[in-house]
C-alpha cells in the first residue's frame, strides 16, 4: 500500500492509488468539505420539510401533488437531490484553489504527469460527491419517512424509494466531478463559483421547466431522469434512470476532455 | 536514519534555451552547465529570467527551442522527480488552511515518497513545533523553511531553490548557508537563485549571471571577484603615471572617476607603485578599490542591456 519503494517510471494510464489518496488528502485536510456537507444537510433538510408541509391553497395547477399520489412521494423522497450544487462547489474548488493559491506548482512538480493527477483529483472527488450524497440521503429519507408519519400519503414503494437513494449519490458523486472539470477550465475561482451556481440554481432550473427537450439533455435534467422527479413540471418527458446516468457521466467527460487539452497543456507561471 | 535513501547529485544542463512569452522574449539561447558537490547562484535582476528558466528545467513551462535536462534526462522523464530534484519555486503557495504537515503528507503521496518524510524533513528544517499549526499563520520565514522541507522530502540528489533567502531574518539566512553548504558537501547539486548577489556570496562556489534572458558570466565565484579587482589612485602627476603604468602593463585599464581620482584595473597595486616612483609621480593615495561584488554584479548585468 505504502509507495515508499523507488517505482519505476511506469507508462500505463491507470488511475494512480497513491495520487488519489493525495487527492482525497488535500480535500479532506482543510475545512471546507464540512462546511459544505453542513449545507447539504441544511438544504436537503428545508427541501424535504418544504415538500412535505406546503400548504395546499389555490389553483391546483400551482401545487405540488400531495403526498397521497406517487409522484407527490417521488417529490418528496427526490427532495434529497436538491443540493447536488454544493458537490459542483466542492469539486470546483477542488482545482481552483490550487491555482488560487499557487499550489498547483507544486502539485505538477511532485507529480508532472498532468492528466494523471486530473484523473485522480476526480476520482477523489467521486467519492467525496458520493459522501456528500449518502449524507443526503440518509438524513433526507430520515426527515422524509419522520414527515409521512405525521402525514396521510399513499403506501411507500421501496424499490423506488432504493433508485431515488441510488440515483442521487450517483448524481452527486458525478456533480463534484462536473465540477473539477468545469473548474479546471475556468480556473479563476470566483468566476468558477459564481458562473456553476448561477447556471445550477437559476439558468438550467428555467430551461428544464421552460424548454423540457431541451432541459432534459442538461446535466440537471439528467439528475431529475435519475431521479424521475416531476416537481413542478408535470408532464416532464426525463430519460430513464440509466441513459440518463449515462448522460452525466457523458457531460462530465467531456468537459474533462476539454479542460485537458486546454488548461493541462499551458505554462504553469 | 532517513526513509528513502538519497539519489546522487547529478549535473544540470541547460543548452541554447530559449522561451518566448508572446513577443516578449524572455529566455534567449540560454546555455550553462550546473556541478555536483557545489552552490551554484543563479543570479540576476528581477526579470532577467531566472524563474522561467527554473520552471522550463521542472516542466512547468514548455520551452520554445532548446532543452534543459537533470542528470541528461528531462524532468518528465526522471520518473520519480522529486526522488531526483528537490525544488522550491518563489511562486508556489500553500493553502492557508491546511497544516504544515499535511501539506507535505500530500506531496509525498504524490511524489510516491514515504510519508514518514513528512515529520523527518520537518525536523530538518526547524519546523516540529509547527507541524500541525495552518499554514495561513505563518511568517515568510517559515514558509520559506517548509519550502525548503518539501524540496528535500524525495531525499534528492539536486536542489532547486528560487530565492531562498527572501523573508529570512539574518539568523535564518546563517542557517540557510550552512544548511546549503552541508547539502553540497554530501555530494548534491545546489542551485540557487537570487536577484541580490550579497545575499548568497557566502554560500556559493559557481555562479551563473543572466540578464535580460541571456547568459553574461558562468564562472567560479573566485573568478567574478579578480574581474573586480581595481585599484584606486589618486595623483597630481595623472598623465606621467598612466604613461609609466602602461609600459609595464599594457593591458591594464584606466578610468578617472568623478571625484577626480584615478581608477586602473588588471594590474598590481606593486606595479602601480614602482611606476610611480619612476615617473616621479607624487601619489596621495593607492588602494584596492572597494571589492564590493554587488557592484560588480551590478556592471555586469546593465552591461547586458546597453
Amino acid at each position: 500500500m505504502s509507495a515508499d519503494t523507488l517505482t519505476p517510471a511506469s507508462t500505463s494510464a491507470g488511475p494512480r492509488p497513491a495520487l488519489v489518496r493525495a487527492e482525497f488528502l488535500k480535500i479532506v485536510s482543510t475545512k471546507m468539505w464540512i462546511g459544505l456537507l453542513v449545507g447539504v444537510l441544511i438544504f436537503v433538510a428545508i427541501q424535504v420539510l418544504a415538500t412535505a408541509f406546503a400548504p395546499r391553497t389555490g389553483d391546483a395547477a400551482n401545487q405540488l401533488p400531495p403526498l397521497t399520489t406517487d409522484i407527490g412521494l417521488r417529490n418528496l423522497f427526490g427532495g434529497v437531490g436538491q443540493a447536488t450544487v454544493f458537490a459542483l462547489i466542492i469539486g470546483a474548488l477542488g482545482i481552483t484553489q490550487e491555482f488560487r493559491h499557487q499550489t498547483i506548482t507544486s502539485t505538477f512538480l511532485a507529480a508532472p504527469h498532468r492528466s494523471r493527477v486530473m484523473v485522480a483529483k476526480m476520482l477523489a472527488h467521486v467519492l467525496v460527491g458520493a459522501l456528500y450524497g449518502v449524507a443526503a440521503v440518509v438524513g433526507g429519507f430520515a426527515i422524509a419517512f419522520a414527515a409521512l408519519a405525521v402525514k396521510d400519503h399513499a403506501p411507500v414503494d421501496y424499490t423506488v424509494v432504493a433508485q431515488i437513494g441510488l440515483g442521487v449519490v450517483l448524481a452527486y458523486a458525478l456533480y463534484a466531478v462536473l465540477g473539477v472539470a468545469v473548474g479546471t477550465l475556468v480556473r479563476n475561482q470566483i468566476a468558477a463559483l459564481v458562473g456553476l451556481i448561477v447556471w445550477a440554481v437559476f439558468v438550467e432550473a428555467l430551461l428544464i421547466l421552460l424548454l423540457p427537450k431541451v432541459g432534459k439533455w442538461l446535466p440537471g435534467g439528467a439528475v431529475e431522469g435519475i431521479k424521475q422527479v416531476a416537481g413542478f413540471n408535470q408532464n416532464a418527458d426525463y430519460l430513464a434512470p440509466l441513459p440518463a446516468s449515462l448522460l452525466l457521466i457523458a457531460w462530465a467527460v467531456v468537459f474533462a476532455a476539454i479542460a485537458s487539452v486546454t488548461t493541462l497543456r499551458r505554462d504553469v507561471t | 536514519m532517513s526513509s528513502v535513501t538519497r539519489t546522487p547529485g547529478v549535473p544540470i544542463d541547460v543548452t541554447s534555451l530559449t522561451k518566448h512569452f508572446g513577443s516578449v522574449v524572455a529566455v534567449d539561447d540560454l546555455s550553462f552547465s550546473v556541478a555536483p558537490g557545489r552552490v551554484t547562484g543563479f543570479l540576476g535582476p528581477n526579470g532577467a529570467g531566472k524563474t522561467t528558466t527554473l520552471r522550463c528545467l521542472l516542466g512547468l513551462v514548455a520551452p520554445t527551442s532548446g532543452d534543459a535536462t537533470i542528470g541528461g534526462r528531462t524532468y518528465l522523464d526522471t520518473g520519480t522527480p522529486m526522488r531526483v530534484v528537490g525544488s522550491a519555486l518563489e511562486a508556489s503557495g500553500f493553502h492557508p488552511g491546511r497544516n504544515a504537515r499535511n501539506h507535505l503528507r500530500v506531496l509525498a503521496r504524490m511524489g510516491g515518497v514515504d510519508e514518514r518524510r513528512a515529520d523527518e524533513t520537518l525536523a530538518l528544517v526547524g519546523l516540529t513545533e509547527s507541524a500541525r499549526r495552518t499554514v495561513g499563520g505563518f511568517s515568510l520565514g517559515m514558509r520559506q523553511r517548509l519550502q525548503l522541507a518539501a524540496a528535500l522530502l524525495g531525499d534528492p540528489g539536486v536542489l532547486v531553490l528560487d530565492e531562498p533567502a527572501n523573508g529570512l531574518d539574518p539568523e535564518g539566512i546563517a542557517w540557510l548557508r550552512a544548511f546549503l553548504r552541508h547539502l553540497a558537501s554530501e555530494g548534491r547539486t545546489v542551485l540557487v537563485s537570487s536577484h541580490v548577489l550579497s545575499e548568497v556570496e557566502q554560500t556559493v562556489d559557481d555562479v551563473v549571471i543572466i540578464a535580460e534572458g541571456r547568459l553574461v558570466r558562468a564562472c567560479p565565484l573566485s573568478d567574478l571577484t579578480d574581474h573586480g579587482r581595481r585599484l584606486v589612485v589618486r595623483t597630481p602627476q595623472a598623465d606621467a603615471l598612466v604613461a609609466a603604468v602602461r609600459a609595464d602593463a599594457p593591458s591594464a585599464t584606466f578610468t578617472t572617476t568623478d571625484d577626480g581620482a584615478l581608477e586602473i584595473g588588471q594590474v598590481e597595486a606593486a606595479v602601480v607603485g614602482r611606476a610611480a616612483l619612476r615617473a616621479q609621480a607624487e601619489l596621495h593615495e593607492l588602494r584596492p578599490a572597494t571589492s564590493d561584488l554587488e557592484q560588480v554584479f551590478l556592471a555586469l548585468t546593465s552591461g547586458a542591456s546597453s
